[in-house]
């Protein structure tokens, strides 16, 4: 992290490919990503709703939800036929604790996050164990979006990365 | 719904700026200082906010560390009241009573002062009687973490709450970026370089091959 007063800018188009990309890893590797430690091991894929706009417009546009609609031709099509996405749900497993979230927008707004409750009395006891699992689905996704920048600034993104996920849109994949 | 139960939505912050010598008496006081105080009766017709306790909303003390600090973390509410009074009861019933002055004096118009005198008397007659429309809006602060999160997506919360988060604690609340998931400068500076435009992944040029599903 850096220690800029005014904070980092927002960039629309990262977050839109780091979910572009979620979903297409989540297929390619059976919904298993490796991330480096202290993360480890996680399952990630895509669950009840998509939604796209135009590049040059925040706003949503096409909307995809019920069950699996990562599999629709509809949401490929989106994808292919320019439309950028804003908004992924996604669950996520790691050990057995399994979180549904909606990352949204050009911040990756954390929305509709359901945790999965162990603690279930006490005040203290339940907010403490609410926030403890909001702070591991943050890490989660920290090392997910790492590794995405990862790729996304090295030769790999050019050479390999791109062109799978642009085969990837078109159906060849 | 909100932070202690249901589906979280989540605005994520960076704290910007150094805590005080003994911060948690120090914050329990400046909370003490913004919490929530009701208006006196037949006032509110302005919004009033300050913060409450998370648990309930009712609950607008900070003495008791045990209700708002959860090791590091200050868990709280924004609380925001305002009475709306109906504009055209309120203004059909003006004139009732600016005719019964006319009537009471035998004159034909009221004047305007004393129809804003009339006015005043009427709202502050059922501001008193009026329950306010009330919205609670959590929050999380992780001290250690520097970072805060707002359980609410909409800019106008947003603003309200870095706003009083500023005057109550003097630090400084800046929306959070993706980029500040990276590990560093040199980090956030080589992912901005290469990759300052979206890269092309679809678009009109691109035909989808056949997909059944």
């Amino acid at each position: 992290m850096t220690d800029q007063a005014d904070g980092l800018p927002i960039i629309p188009h990262l977050a839109g490919e780091f979910y572009t990309w979620l979903w297409w890893s989540s297929e390619q590797a059976g919904a298993v990503f490796e991330l480096p430690q202290p993360v480890g091991t996680v399952d990630l894929w895509v669950d009840e709703r998509l939604a796209f706009r135009y590049p040059d417009d925040l706003r949503v546009a096409a909307v995809m939800t019920g069950d699996n609609p990562a599999a629709s031709l509809e949401a490929r099509a989106a994808l292919a036929g320019g439309k950028v996405l804003q908004e992924i749900r996604v669950g996520i497993r790691r050990d057995d604790r399994e979180f549904i979230v909606t990352l949204k927008g050009p911040a990756a707004h954390v929305s509709a996050l359901k945790l999965p409750q162990v603690v279930t009395d006490g005040d203290e006891e339940v907010l403490f164990e609410r926030m403890h699992l909001y702070e591991e689905v943050s890490f989660v996704v920290q090392g997910l979006f790492r590794q995405f920048a990862a790729l996304r600034m090295g030769e790999a993104w050019q050479t390999d990365v791109q062109p799978a996920l642009h085969d990837w849109i078109l159906g060849r994949g | 719904m909100g932070i202690v139960t249901g589906p979280m939505t989540l605005a994520r912050f960076r704290v910007v700026g150094d805590r005080p010598q003994g911060w948690r008496e120090v914050f329990r006081d400046r909370l003490n200082d913004h919490a929530f105080k009701e208006p006196p009766q037949g006032q509110g017709k302005e919004e009033v906010e300050g913060w409450v306790q998370v648990h309930n909303l009712l609950d607008a003390e900070f003495d008791d560390f045990n209700r708002w600090l959860y090791n590091d973390t200050v868990v709280l509410a924004l609380r925001v009241d305002k009475k709306r009074l109906p504009a055209k009861l309120l203004r059909a019933t003006l004139d009732k009573r600016a005719e019964a002055w006319c009537a009471e004096r035998d004159v034909a118009r009221c004047p305007n002062a004393v129809k804003a005198e009339l006015k005043e008397e009427l709202e502050h007659e059922w501001l008193a009687r009026t329950l306010p429309s009330v919205s609670v809006t959590d929050a999380a602060w992780n001290i250690e973490g520097g970072w805060a999160v707002l359980h609410s997506l909409s800019e106008g919360v947003a603003d309200r709450f870095r706003k009083r988060f500023y005057r109550t604690f003097g630090l400084k609340l800046v929306p959070w970026s993706p980029l500040d998931w990276l590990a560093d400068a040199p980090a956030v500076e080589a992912l901005m370089s290469r990759a300052p435009m979206p890269a092309q992944l679809g678009g009109p040029e691109v035909h989808l091959a056949g997909r059944s599903e």
